[in-house]
């Protein structure tokens, strides 16, 4: 009989199985890539990316042109002026761009999280996964690396560029840390520490984002009921937080609940703020903020372990 | 040497039984597996279950199981909800046993090393639909642990082996049942494994393509590789090998080639619970039969004990179109011998 098999032996040695967490991240982006939904809300963010880096220009040329009509514009000026001074590339044009885009991100999570890991679950293609010579964790590692990656292209890949923008503008912004201070034009750090702080943001929300939709999306596979739950994580936590503090008057440890305001103050504190800088107050203390996700990060990779063995059930 | 057990509680028959339970726990291998046999002894078995058991809450998939693999083909039959998929999710380490261990290769089969010497072909048929099958097969292959390089060629060539290399750009949505298979055995084929295990891996394929991957799979058991075909048809397997494994509620009711496994049912006596409209008559007249072993009365019904079923059966026809009795009612008490029973009738009708 003819032989049907040209196996030639494997003389090189197997890559380790962390080596499979790329191909895994990979086909979850090629899967999330090909739905337009995701462009279009990549295009959402990208508009946000374009008003602060184009805001600038425009906001100086607005100035320049309002001055010289005197004080008819007046209170216009002040705004700009205002604007200016949060889009002049200090910690403030990081937090509030990190601020919007991270909201952005949220929506998107929430939309394509069923794509990047529910399906798996859903349609039980996890069996092909886990058949293979890999662990659970680094399945649940691809994903996560997936949702990183997503996280990135949306906020601290964008931020780089921000920060590139005004490096390139002024080269004092780039090599001296009390740029800031120096020329009278915003406050908190530059050069190095702004740029780690910059990085250092952008890996909080991708560490807390990919653990925390992971887990949900493993639980809630559909993408209605995903949203329903990303809506009570940071819409209706946050507001029941507000309540009790802001209106109940509450011990400012009640705003913990708010996740979002959790993450926003974490970030802040990377990018140099004061407590007392903070807005809205009062606000816990950022120890209390970092327990608080590292809880919630904990709850969720207890969840991922015990769901990763029920897998066994389900598929 | 066939085994043959049974879920019944019955003290008499499992003392009856004995011995053969205890030889389950030793190798089963087929008559094709002879030569391999010697070289067996020496070296560990490819699959052994040790006394296994799993649970989906109350109902139990698998009970206490002990199997031991070594190279050759198995098929493993059994109705719908028997415990096939199960066994071979056990074996592929989706599942952890609840009681007892799986190993493969000496390692425990719920660890990743473990799935080096796996190609796990399950039964479900959903993929990534809109991913090509060359792409999905690249991605299995590099999740074996290849480089890039390798895993391409490797893609190529099984590809190639199961008939697909010129249809794999299409997406996996479009293909049919039989191209689906196709792939999904491609992907367990991947890194040359030492253990097969396939769940219907011949369903929906064409009768070519039938012929291609019976040969398939004989070509890879006679390179020392051992598969475990589940099927819902004996007959199907019974073209790929002799040696098959029944199961029935859980558990192995019998391993061994057929022809062992319908001697030693045959030797087995079965008991059969008959309500007729002559229920005495017909008790004096199934006593004089050779195959009856012993007839009792359980208010309305009788309870026959006879060896050689399936003789028994053509006998109890006989006799009820010859007297004009009338069967009203016919039930084999023993779930695991009835459904063995069924499989070999069935086998033997067609």
């Amino acid at each position: 009989m003819q032989s049907l098999l040209h196996y030639r032996p494997w003389q090189g040695t197997f890559r380790s199985a962390w080596w499979s967490v790329w191909p895994i991240a990979r086909v979850s982006l090629w899967m999330l890539f090909r739905r337009r939904l995701f462009w279009a809300l990549y295009a959402a963010g990208l508009l946000l990316f374009l008003m602060f880096f184009f805001g600038a220009f425009l906001l100086a040329w607005a100035e320049s042109q309002l001055a010289v009509s005197g004080q008819q514009f007046g209170r216009m000026l002040i705004g700009i002026r205002r604007a200016l001074s949060i889009l002049n590339g200090s910690q403030s044009t990081f937090q509030y761009f990190y601020a919007y885009q991270g909201a952005i991100v949220v929506v998107t999570l929430a939309l394509v999280g069923s794509v990047l890991i529910g399906n798996d679950f859903t349609f039980k293609s996890l069996v092909f996964y886990l058949a293979k010579p890999i662990g659970r964790w680094q399945y649940l590692l691809g994903k996560c690396l997936a949702v990183t990656i997503i996280v990135q292209m949306m906020t601290t890949l964008p931020a780089l560029i921000l920060y590139g923008q005004h490096a390139f503008e002024d080269w004092n912004y780039f090599t001296n840390v009390d740029y800031f201070y120096d020329s009278d034009n915003g406050k908190g750090p530059a050069s190095i520490p702004l740029l780690l702080a910059v990085l250092g943001y952008g890996t909080l929300l991708s560490v807390f984002f990919s653990i925390l939709l992971v887990a949900t999306a493993s639980w809630m596979r559909r993408t209605m009921p995903l949203i329903m739950v990303w809506m009570s994580l940071f819409f209706f936590l946050r507001l029941l937080a507000n309540i009790l503090v802001d209106g109940l008057k509450y011990s400012a440890r009640w705003r913990l609940l708010d996740l979002w305001n959790n993450l926003t103050m974490l970030g802040q504190a990377c990018l140099g703020f004061y407590h007392d800088d903070i807005s809205p107050k009062p606000q816990p203390e950022f120890w209390e903020a970092g327990l608080m996700l590292a809880g919630v990060c904990s709850v969720c990779l207890i969840y991922l372990n015990r769901r990763t063995r029920g897998v066994e059930i389900v598929s | 040497m066939p085994d043959l057990l049974e879920s019944s509680d019955a003290g008499r028959r499992d003392r009856e039984l004995e011995t053969p339970v205890a030889r389950s726990e030793t190798s089963i291998l087929g008559p094709d597996a002879k030569v391999e046999h010697s070289l067996c002894e020496c070296t560990p078995p490819i699959l052994l279950f040790q006394h296994v058991s799993k649970w989906y809450g109350p109902v139990i998939g698998v009970n206490q199981v002990t199997l031991e693999l070594r190279p050759g083909i198995t098929g493993l039959v059994g109705h719908n909800g028997s415990g096939k998929s199960t066994l071979l999710r056990l074996a592929a380490g989706l599942m952890r046993p609840d009681l007892g261990t799986v190993q493969i290769a000496g390692h425990d089969a719920w660890a990743w090393e473990a799935k080096r010497h796996i190609g796990y072909c399950p039964e479900l048929d959903t993929f990534y639909e809109e991913m090509s099958g060359r792409r999905f097969v690249q991605t299995m292959a590099r999740l074996c642990g290849y480089p890039r390089r390798e895993a391409l060629r490797r893609t190529e060539e099984i590809l190639a082996l199961v008939g697909m290399d010129q249809r794999a750009d299409r997406v996996l949505g479009g293909y049919s049942k039989g191209m689906r298979q196709r792939i999904k055995l491609a992907q367990a084929l991947l890194h040359d494994p030492e253990l097969l295990l396939l769940d219907e891996p011949l369903s929906g394929i064409d009768p070519i393509g039938r012929r291609e991957s019976i040969g398939l799979f004989r070509e890879l058991a006679g390179r020392g590789k051992c598969l475990l075909i589940s099927s819902h048809e004996l007959d199907e397997l019974e073209k790929l090998t002799d040696h098959v494994a029944i199961m029935a509620a859980g558990r192995i009711a019998a391993v061994g080639t057929l022809t062992q496994i319908r001697d030693l049912l045959d030797d087995h006596p079965l008991s059969i619970r008959i309500a007729s409209d002559q229920n005495r008559a017909l008790a004096g007249l199934l006593l004089e039969l050779d195959e009856v072993v012993g007839v009792d009365r359980d208010k309305r019904f009788l309870i026959v004990r006879a060896k050689n079923p399936r003789r028994f059966f053509e006998r109890l026809g006989e006799l009820a179109l010859d007297r004009m009795i009338e069967i009203q009612h016919l039930e084999t008490l023993d779930e695991s011998t009835h459904d063995v029973l069924g499989y070999l009738l069935g086998a033997k009708r067609s």
